[in-house]
């Protein structure tokens, strides 16, 4: 891969690692998981499974869907 | 080649923007920019004619993610007052 | 055998997001099931690393499933 590319992925992936166990909100901890699933794409796509790629980033939002329903019991 | 450094820094850069605001709302333009970006650095990774429908699909759901975190944001405090 | 970035990027989302899972901050369900996303990703990126393309598919669409089954075992929980 790019170098530029495969560092900037990397430091996506810890920036949102750290800020996903820090965050105390579940919103906030949420926005913080979405910063890392953002570092996962490229590392799929450079390996050439571009199907993969795309059905995970078409189910992956599912996951944080099912999550708020629980967000919004627990603030309520 | 430039672009896609462009799009990799800018996709840093948001993160760290994202990390470091304090306010919640405030956070989910920075959000959209790392998606932004990263769909254009998954664009320009691979000379593949496929890899555009991966950007789409990554642009697709990234930003029904955002809008699902923002309306329940919205809603449940609309429902505490 | 070369050792990608993946795969150590991957073993630090997998062994720091089982700590944090195991030992949550604020003690309560839906920060153990948040925190339960990160080793996920980071099993993905180890799996990317051994090009097993079909556990990726299958992995994925479980991760989903077993998060949506969470979150009703939660909401049962928390209305009783």
């Amino acid at each position: 891969m790019i170098d530029v590319v495969m560092i900037a992925s990397v430091a996506l992936l810890i920036i949102g690692m750290v800020a996903t166990i820090v965050n105390r909100d579940p919103f906030d901890k949420l926005i913080s998981l979405s910063v890392l699933i953002a570092g996962v794409f490229p590392f799929i796509i450079d390996r050439g499974y571009l199907d993969v790629a795309t059905a995970t980033a078409l189910i992956a939002p599912l996951s944080t869907i099912f999550t708020l329903m629980v967000c919004r019991r627990e603030r309520a | 080649m430039i672009a896609i450094y462009v799009c990799a820094i800018i996709a840093v850069y948001a993160g760290l923007r994202v990390v470091v605001e304090k306010n919640t709302m405030r956070k989910l333009p920075f959000l959209n920019v790392v998606s932004f970006a990263i769909s254009g650095t998954i664009a320009l990774l691979l000379p593949h004619p496929l890899t555009i429908l991966a950007a789409v699909a990554y642009f697709v759901g990234s930003t029904l993610e955002s809008n699902a975190i923002a309306s329940t944001w919205a809603g449940g405090i609309r429902r505490d007052d | 055998m070369i050792v990608t970035p993946e795969f150590v990027a991957g073993m630090i989302l997998l062994i720091g997001g089982t700590v944090v899972t195991a030992f949550p901050r604020p003690k309560n369900y839906v920060t153990q099931l948040i925190n339960l996303e990160i080793p996920g990703w980071g099993l993905l990126l180890v799996m990317l690393h051994y090009n097993e393309s079909l556990a990726l598919f299958t992995f994925a669409a479980v991760s989903v499933l077993s998060t949506y089954i969470f979150v009703r075992i939660i909401q049962k929980k928390e209305g009783a």
